[in-house]
């Protein structure tokens, strides 16, 4: 699926990997985070190998519907992490609490997943995946079910999070197809190319922080940047047209 | 009233003339008919107004339902352990598929003269006879509940960290619930049949010996009251076990959109 990929993710980093379907985005956070051990190479994670799961990283998935737990109110799904944690129950519901209101949910915790909207759903699953407290944070297509508007509006919450969650830095890696989004969220983006799946730029986006949808959309070093990419793209699908590929 | 509702009750009352429909051709046919082999329903069921209040009857039914209720609980537990542990393990599957799969083509009638050698013509041959055809729905849809489990549902528990016995019971379990509770509801009624079967041979008590019996003394009217009674206790049985459903899955209806019952 992928060869020669071979980057480093910085702490406090935001990073968004982009490229084309069947790239092996995918693929690469599945061993970013310990899911699938990589059959070639390594993933080292403060110098230790990764071979599963690792207690520093959470991974948010595209399908929440699949990844919340219909049976668990949504407050139940949100401490699930925190079950080992050493905590009393009351300390464990505050905390779940928090981040829920840190993700501007209020008053869902004894709803089920099934009874919000998609976006508030997906805010429950990030919700989910800080209340551990991780270090790094990975997202698969983490806004692809959503509508347009909701899909903004869980990008600044990403940024949030990014910026201050709990007063700490969160090393986020995130996967997207979509470029523009990319750009607006990350501090760095992956270019991955196709057939095999390989490293192909490493950009680094320089936009001022914080970032705001339309100001930050609209000036010219991100439209510089997103052009960049799509420019990065195309010739590598020109190079592979030439090769026959 | 809403046309939904008025849609509802039609549909109970045509439920309802069907049945009654049906009686009212038995009815009819047996009085044409007359013969002391083929009583009309009446006198069926003014024989049971009078026998299904009386002890000796009571005790028969008591009997049976303790024996359904030992040996589903058996049969049904045994099928959800070992169900859990082939969803959940390849190696289990692998290991106990051909076994299971041979017992399973077993018909359960079959080995009742075997379950009679080995444990006797006591309470334990006729549990162990009802656990075993109860066992094989159960275990199958649990096993199909499990392995249905989404992709990202199992990637889920391996990135909270869940050992194998906190996926298996929390994850798994309720996620193959649905399936589990359809399982178990068929295992219901095979459940009732095996009950009978059991108590066909070599019983003194119990619904299965009573129709027996009664028939052997030419008591007809007595023999199809039994026969009716395990009718009504079927429907009531399924009739409670949707409750049970519904307050079970009440999450997995709604999440789906459908209505409860």
């Amino acid at each position: 699926m992928l060869s020669d990929v071979t980057f480093d993710v910085r702490e406090g980093e935001l990073l968004s990997v982009v490229g084309p379907s069947g790239c092996g985005k995918t693929t690469l956070l599945r061993l970013l985070c310990g899911l699938t051990p990589p059959s070639d190479g390594s993933v080292l994670f403060n110098g230790k190998a990764v071979m599963r799961p690792p207690r520093e990283v959470a991974l948010v998935f595209q399908d929440y519907s699949r990844s919340l737990f219909p049976w668990l109110s949504v407050i139940r799904n949100v401490m699930l992490p925190l079950r080992r944690a050493g905590l009393r129950r009351g300390e464990k519901i505050a905390r779940a609490e928090a981040v829920l209101q840190e993700m501007g949910l209020h008053g869902v915790a004894r709803k089920y997943p099934w009874e919000l909207s998609g976006g508030m759903q997906q805010r429950v699953a990030i919700a989910r995946a800080l209340v551990s407290r991780p270090k790094i944070l990975l997202l698969d297509e983490p806004f692809g079910s959503v509508d347009a508007l909701t899909r903004t509006e869980l990008q600044d919450v990403l940024l949030r999070v990014h910026g201050d969650f709990e007063e700490r830095r969160v090393t986020i890696v995130h996967v997207t197809h979509d470029i523009d989004e990319a750009v607006y969220l990350s501090d760095r983006v992956l270019v991955l190319g196709s057939a095999p799946g390989r490293l192909v730029a490493s950009i680094d986006v320089e936009l001022e922080r914080p970032r705001v949808q339309t100001a930050t959309r609209s000036s010219p070093r991100f439209l510089a940047v997103r052009n960049e990419i799509h420019d990065v793209i195309a010739s590598r699908e020109r190079e592979a047209g030439h090769l026959g590929v | 009233m809403t046309a939904a509702f008025l849609n509802r009750v039609g549909r109970r009352l045509l439920g309802a003339v069907v049945f009654g429909a049906a009686l009212g051709i038995w009815e009819a046919w047996a009085r044409s008919e007359p013969s002391f082999l083929f009583p009309p329903v009446t006198a069926v069921l003014e024989r049971a107004w009078q026998v299904w209040p009386t002890t000796d009857f009571l005790t028969s039914v008591a009997a049976s339902l303790e024996r359904l209720a030992a040996g589903y609980a058996l049969g049904a537990g045994i099928g959800i352990a070992a169900g859990l542990l082939m969803g959940s393990l390849r190696a289990a599957r692998r290991t106990l598929e051909p076994l299971v799969e041979f017992l399973r083509a077993v018909p359960p009638v079959a080995i009742v003269p075997a379950v009679i050698v080995v444990l006797g013509l006591g309470n334990g041959m006729r549990i162990a006879v009802i656990a075993f055809a109860v066992c094989f729905p159960v275990l199958v849809n649990t096993v199909e509940g499990v392995r249905a489990v989404a992709p990202e549902t199992r990637d889920t528990a391996a990135m909270l960290h869940l050992g194998l016995a906190e996926t298996i019971f929390r994850i798994y379990l309720p996620a193959a619930l649905p399936s589990i509770v359809a399982g178990l509801r068929v295992a219901l009624s095979i459940g009732v049949i095996m009950v009978v079967i059991s108590e066909f041979v070599g019983a003194s008590d119990g619904i299965g010996h009573y129709i027996l019996f009664q028939q052997s003394q030419f008591n007809v009217p007595e023999m199809y009251g039994g026969i009716l009674f395990l009718g009504l206790l079927g429907y009531v049985l399924n009739r409670l076990f949707l409750l049970v459903e519904d307050h079970l899955l009440s999450w997995h209806f709604r999440a789906a959109g459908e209505p409860t019952r």
